[in-house]
């Protein structure tokens, strides 16, 4: 069932250096400020900062008492407030409500902000308007990356996208620029570089800027990772809108994984407790059946079962001195996986559910229908019967997106709603000319099946929609690191309308192994979703590479619209 | 050698201490140093004399002379003293002098007498005007202590941070402490006074009295405190001519001597090495100078002339008109070599080696005696550490040789320890040289470390020796060479005779590329010297765009900055910019300026999002950008307005401007919005309840579920709510009300346009089988299978399946076969599926 990885798999880099070095960093922060202090954290990075340093951490670098940063007056009656935010002008407001009303009561004490990943200007802007920026010492936390999983760097920026793709805003161009210098000075430089877009265009040139100012250190060392490829979401907006039915994706897609982890209801845990559940390479079960396609699931679950009955079993017929060995070693591992196993059933039945009852059949076949670009007439009505019977707004808006963008952003509009009107915005950003049919045929994007896709044996990339469709995104990165370049691939980049901005760069480099050539390292600039990552995935074990993926956040199609409708100040 | 212990003088039976001449000065003083105000900087620092001060209330149209010399007495600077009465002298730790006046201004001073700023040490302190000061050093850097006429002490731990702190009153403290000084401890600083025979310790909270344990009886009054250069330790001289020693923290005494002087000494000082066990401290008077530790026996010399005190690290400088010299305890390693009569491993190779320059057989004697004792490599050790202890190079390199003799006996000698003392020595002898005036010993060395020493050279504007130090011990380009060149730069631009190009050029030509230089230091020096042209020219080396952004800025080169900045690719550096051109231009270049950059521009809406929204508006009014003005608006509506009045005059502006955008779709949607929230509000007035906010659909769905359905005919005919539409509202809305007559007439109303499956669909979430039922007949062919399988008719699921001969919906039955009860419309199916295959 699953496929274990090819025994020539090179070794994936040790990443947890990047915790520990976050982690250092942060404590040496917290100790400029001597002394007992209260600690306020954005919410958004709580579920990060809890992966780095735990409370008890914290607790002894005399953090007394920790507060979330929301728009309520604050107890803390500590002499001492630190602020762990992220560099956003609403922050600023908070805590300079916060200083204001201290100094109007007459109390001093003292403030310090740490910014993550970086501070902005607007920012210290902002704390001077409100005259306060005297009274605040100001740090920066450049913790930016957070290894997920063992090949899985997010750097936690949801918001990345919608400021970069809607807004225009290339701020957070410079910390990725940053967060591949410390991955370069770590791991070594990458001796081969492809990308596509314009933001992964800024980011490497930015990139490299940095290198050339700091070079003489990171010269010399032996790199470990061969190639790094760089990709605009905007590239492919297609795999993202769509459904997702490979196990991890959809369980983002149902429960939505936050940070690594995702918190189970008590419908999956069959008890009355919610239960917070990482989700990584280390929960053994989880590890067979994330890649996998959501059908072949409950038959290895069930398989599972009864593997594990039967190595229960087996002390049925032991003497004292096995049944001691029984207890003392297997045991606790069969107990752990029986745990894990249990939740991942209940998981399945809660998914089972919730897809039947909205008729999940109809609405893949819908997607499908799309991607193939056959019975447009079909799908519409499909669309407007979603809509008339109000199933959700953001999911009959994601349906006209993925409608809009698959027949080239030329759509006959189905007769728009007031779901649309509200959020016009994102769907005349969306709704731009695109190529998609022609990039589809070009790159065989829809596999021509003879009969049945057997989703057990996936042939292709594909099989993490059902075989009906090749993730575009993934299928660039197969296509160039084939040739190693964009050559033949023109057509294919004009009519992504990226001959701008599509760049290979080899730097020579005898040092690098042959080991580290088969290590690719993927960056996705506004997001990645699980099925991209388990597509490439297979692709690795196929082509005996490894991947390893950096994304500004993990996404699936409803963080997508989310992030593009207006959100409520 | 035989006369080379003659300067070594024991106090006690276990340590020596020597004095020896640094250099003899010859820097010319005109007048007494008694009659001076004297500072000297620790580590070989330079001295600075101001004569004439104005205690000696000689005529006022004299001004006093400010002079800097270096160790060794040569000037490097001299100046008119032409600010107010100066109280008090100091080296601060990065060899700027600190001038406390009178008034509590602090006048700060270069090496080379150039005015860097100034400071004042508060209200209080000018008004009291200070009485003393003093300046001293910590590990955060170098603070100032003052005693104000008022008996009060204000002081502030670092200069480089101003924090000035006020410290608790001494309580009954009617006249000025007879002595005083500052305490450093778990990184506070403290001010220690004694008054007649009472010592209290001020810390900012409290004042506290202090007792020294074991202080001898009868002690009236404390005529001198010293606390040493560590401020581990502290000395107290009291009236009676004796001497208390012990911890700083007065918690333990060390020893004590009774010297019998009971005149005030002019100064005491410290002099202790690190790591050593032995105490001693100095104390000078008019023409005695005296050590005194832990021994019955003191130490004495005699003074020729008025001299000056300096405590060091590891010793203390004494400097009079005529001489410099250094006082310290002798090192454990030399006191073993050098011993008259030693035999220490050391010693012995030295013998050993001289004896085999003159080639004498005695060489391999002294040799073997080491070997066979095993202690070759702790001889040549010593050797080495005694090396780095002697200021004359001729018997550093005597010792050097004994031990690079003895280290060819030797299998495996690590080399590192004998080349770094050799190039440690090359670098000391160098510094110490007269013309650089820089007695460093080795231990100050280790301490103040390389890096400070090139520093301190450049400070000198010595660059050449501080490059030649640099390529001598192959410092990294990015610390040594560069960072070097970069400040010879800076000093460079200050040249005004010099014309910009040439200045540019040479800088250019010297510079290059090399790595680690930045060009835009070095231009903001020259724009601190007011040559911006320069700076511009200089700027252009800059390789880095980023960096010379903010410089353009303050040179209010705005426009060239934002094109930089742009370059750079930072956003943050483009809206620093940004807010600066906001501010500096008026309104119309400001927004024309943005429109050449489109990058900016977008920066700058999403900042008025969030800060500027009249900003904003203003912004897609001059572009005519009416789509975006039309979304102001909407976003206006919701966001900004309260009444329902101003949120649809709000959406009117709106959708003029889509109007005016030719975007007929959202104008004629926002038409359609504002006749919604006025006929809600109409509707809300006349049925009561909530219906402001609600989509069209909720509106209608509302109606219906309050019974009102006249109304929602005519809402749903005035919006135009589509067929099909409707009908999934209403028959949604009469299930939820489980009306199940009004549904079965409305079903009947006319042809349902989305068929009739939906019917059971609902009817079956509301768990209502029998109205399911009826609906299911109805279902045309096509859905009809899947109509009676939600019924669960099974059988006749099954009927109908095959009698339509559909493959698809024969296996969608037989998945729904479940159990015995259905066993034989399975096996009807079969065989209905056996049969088609046959044909």
């Amino acid at each position: 069932m699953a496929f274990p990885h090819r025994p020539d798999a090179p070794e994936l880099p040790d990443f947890s250096m990047l915790k520990r070095l976050a982690r250092d960093q942060l404590i040496y922060l917290l100790e400029q400020l001597p002394g007992k202090k209260d600690l306020f954290i954005e919410a958004d990075l709580m579920s990060p900062l809890d992966r780095i340093a735990n409370v008890s951490i914290l607790k002894q670098h005399e953090v007394d008492k920790l507060y979330k940063v929301e728009n309520k007056p604050a107890l803390s009656s500590s002499e001492q407030l630190c602020f762990l935010v992220r560099p956003r002008i609403k922050n600023m407001r908070y805590i300079a409500n916060l200083v204001n009303a201290d100094k109007l009561a007459g109390r001093t004490r003292k403030y310090k902000v740490i910014f993550s990943p970086q501070k902005f200007y607007a920012c210290e802007m902002v704390l001077e308007e409100e005259g306060i920026y005297g009274d605040v010492s100001c740090d920066e936390w450049a913790f930016s990356l957070l290894p997920l999983d063992v090949d899985l760097l997010s750097m936690e920026l949801p918001e990345f996208f919608r400021d970069y793709f809607l807004e225009g805003d290339q701020r957070w161009i410079n910390t990725v620029a940053q967060a591949l210098h410390l991955l370069s000075t770590l791991y070594g430089s990458f001796p081969n570089c492809y990308g596509i877009g314009r933001c992964a265009k800024m980011s490497y040139e930015l990139w490299r800027k940095l290198e050339e100012e700091e070079d003489g250190e990171t010269k010399g060392r032996r790199p470990e990772i061969g190639h790094i490829f760089l990709l605009d979401r905007d590239m492919d907006f297609v795999t993202a809108l769509c459904s997702q039915v490979v196990y991890e994706g959809l369980v983002d897609d149902t429960f939505r994984i936050k940070c690594g982890s995702v918190d189970f209801g008590p419908e999956v845990t069959s008890s009355d407790k919610s239960l917070k559940v990482l989700l990584n390479a280390e929960d053994k079960v989880f590890n067979e059946i994330r890649n996998e396609h959501f059908s072949n699931v409950f038959g290895f679950l069930s398989q599972k079962a009864r593997n594990l009955q039967a190595q229960y079993d087996r002390r049925r017929g032991m003497d004292i001195k096995q049944m001691k060995n029984f207890v003392s070693q297997e045991l606790k591992g069969l107990k752990q996986e029986h745990r894990l196993l249990s939740l991942h059933i209940g998981a399945c039945e809660s998914i089972m559910k919730k897809k039947t009852k909205q008729d999940f059949q109809e609405l893949i076949k819908t997607e499908h229908a799309l991607l193939e670009g056959f019975s447009i007439r079909e799908s519409t009505s499909y669309i407007e019967e979603h809509i008339d019977r109000q199933v959700s707004p953001i999911e009959s808006l994601r349906l006209m997106c993925l409608l809009s963008i698959t027949e080239n952003g030329e759509p006959k509009r189905p007769k728009t709603d007031k779901a649309a009107g509200k959020i016009t915005d994102a769907f005349s950003s969306l709704a731009k000319r695109s190529n998609f049919r022609a990039i589809s045929k070009k790159l065989n994007l829809i596999p021509r099946v003879d009969g049945e896709y057997d989703l057990k044996v996936p042939r292709d990339m594909a099989y993490v929609f059902s075989g009906a469709y090749v993730p575009l995104s993934c299928r660039i990165i197969e296509q160039v690191l084939e040739r190693r370049s964009w050559q033949g691939l023109d057509e294919v980049v004009r009519l992504l309308n990226c001959s701008e901005f599509a760049f290979t760069d080899m730097i020579k480099d005898d040092k690098a192994s042959s080991e580290s050539l088969r290590l690719i390292l993927v960056v996705f600039l506004g997001g990645c979703t699980f099925s991209e990552i388990s597509a490439l995935r297979f692709l690795g074990r196929e082509k005996g590479y490894r991947f390893i993926f950096l994304t500004t956040a993990v996404t699936n199609s409803a963080r997508l619209m989310e992030a593009m409708s207006e959100v409520k100040a | 050698m035989d006369c080379y212990t003659a300067n070594w003088n024991p106090l006690g039976d276990s340590a020596f201490y020597r004095k020896y001449e640094l250099y003899s000065m010859d820097w010319d003083l005109k007048e007494e140093l008694r009659d001076c105000l004297v500072a000297a900087a620790p580590y070989g620092g330079p001295i600075a004399l101001l004569r004439n001060p104005w205690r000696k209330e000689k005529a006022a149209s004299v001004r006093p002379v400010l002079d800097i010399y270096s160790a060794s007495g040569v000037p490097l600077a001299s100046l008119l003293w032409k600010s107010g009465p100066v109280v008090s002298l100091g080296w601060s730790a990065e060899e700027e002098l600190l001038c406390v006046q009178e008034d509590g201004a602090v006048l700060v001073y270069g090496l080379h007498g150039d005015f860097r700023r100034h400071f004042s040490m508060g209200n209080e302190v000018l008004q009291n005007r200070v009485l003393d000061a003093r300046i001293f050093h910590t590990e955060f850097g170098s603070g100032v202590a003052i005693l104000t006429g008022a008996h009060r002490f204000t002081l502030s731990a670092n200069v480089g941070d101003l924090k000035l702190r006020r410290m608790p009153e001494v309580p009954g403290l009617q006249s000025a402490p007879s002595c005083w000084t500052t305490l450093c401890q778990d990184r506070v600083a403290h001010i220690l006074l004694a008054v007649g025979p009472d010592l209290y310790l001020l810390d900012h909270a409290a004042c506290s009295a202090v007792i020294p344990p074991g202080l001898a009886p009868g002690v009236s009054s404390f005529l001198q405190m010293a606390v040493s250069f560590t401020y581990r330790h502290l000395a107290l001289f009291t009236d009676t001519g004796y001497i208390w020693m012990g911890t700083a923290s007065l918690k333990e005494k060390l020893c004590e001597f009774n010297c019998n002087i009971r005149a005030p000494p002019k100064q005491m000082v410290w002099c202790s090495r690190p790591r050593s066990k032995e105490r001693a401290v100095v104390v000078a008077w008019e023409r005695r100078l005296m050590v005194v530790g832990d021994a019955p026996e003191s130490i004495q010399f005699v003074l020729d002339e008025d001299s000056y005190l300096v405590p060091e690290l590891d010793g203390v400088r004494i400097f009079s008109r005529s001489t410099h010299e250094f006082l310290h305890e002798v090192p454990a390693a030399s006191e073993e070599i050098f011993k008259i009569a030693s035999m220490a491993p050391g010693a012995l190779l030295l013998e050993a080696q001289k004896e085999y320059e003159k080639e004498s057989q005695k060489a391999d004697e002294y040799l073997r005696e080491i070997q066979e004792l095993g202690q070759l490599t702790q001889a040549v050790q010593q050797c080495i550490e005694a090396a780095g202890h002697e200021h004359q190079p001729e018997m550093q390199k005597s010792l050097l040789r004994a031990a690079s003799f003895g280290k060819c006996f030797l299998d495996r000698f690590p080399p590192d320890s004998f080349v770094r003392m050799c190039q440690d020595l090359r670098v000391l002898n160098a510094v110490r040289d007269y013309h650089i005036g820089i007695p460093l010993t080795y231990s100050q060395y280790k301490q103040l470390t390389i890096q400070v020493l090139l520093d301190r050279l450049v400070l000198r504007r010595l660059y050449p020796l501080a490059i030649q130090i640099c390529e001598y011990l192959r410092l990294p380009e990015v610390q040594g060479v560069s960072r070097i060149l970069a400040h010879w730069a800076c000093y460079k631009v200050q040249q005004k005779d010099v014309s910009d190009e040439d200045v540019a050029r040479a800088i250019n030509q010297k510079l290059g590329d090399t790595p680690g230089v930045s060009y835009s230091d070095i231009a903001a020096r020259a724009y601190g010297c007011g040559r911006t042209e320069l700076a511009i020219k200089l700027l252009e080396y800059e390789p880095r765009s980023g960096e010379q952004v903010p410089l353009l800025l303050k040179m209010k080169r705005s426009k060239l900055a934002l094109s930089k900045a742009i370059e750079s690719g930072d956003t943050d550096l483009v809206f620093t910019v940004l807010l600066h051109l906001k501010n500096e231009l008026n309104r119309g270049d400001f927004f024309m300026t943005l429109r050449n950059q489109p990058m900016a521009l977008s920066l700058y809406r999403q900042f008025c999002k969030h800060q500027e929204l009249e900003t904003l508006k203003d912004l897609y009014n001059q572009d005519d950008n009416h789509q975006e003005l039309g979304s102001f608006h909407i976003r206006a509506s919701y966001a900004a307005e309260e009444r329902i009045e101003g949120r649809v005059a709000a959406l009117q502006t709106a959708a003029d401007a889509f109007y005016k955008a030719k975007n007929e779709f959202a104008a004629k949607a926002t038409e359609d919005q504002m006749r919604l929230l006025r006929l809600q509000r109409r509707l809300e007035d006349e049925l009561g309840g909530q219906f402001l906010d609600l989509s069209l659909h909720d509106t209608v769905t509302t109606l219906i579920l309050g019974g009102h359905n006249k109304r929602a005919e005519q809402l749903a005919r005035d919006f135009r709510i589509p067929d099909k539409r409707l009908w999934w509202l209403k028959l949604t809305a009469l299930a939820d009300l489980e009306d199940w007559e009004e549904l079965e007439k409305f079903s009947k109303s006319k042809k349902s346009p989305i068929g009739y499956l939906p019917f059971v669909e609902i009817c079956m979430k509301q768990h209502n089988k029998y109205e399911a039922k009826k609906y299911a007949s109805r279902v045309g062919p096509e859905q009809k299978v899947k109509a009676l399988l939600l019924v669960g008719d099974v059988a006749q699921a099954a009927d109908v399946a095959i009698e339509h001969r559909n493959e698809a919906e024969l296996s969608l039955v037989l998945s729904h076969c479940t159990g015995a009860t259905d066993g034989a419309t399975a096996d009807k199916i079969q065989r209905a599926r056996a049969q088609a295959q046959k044909k």
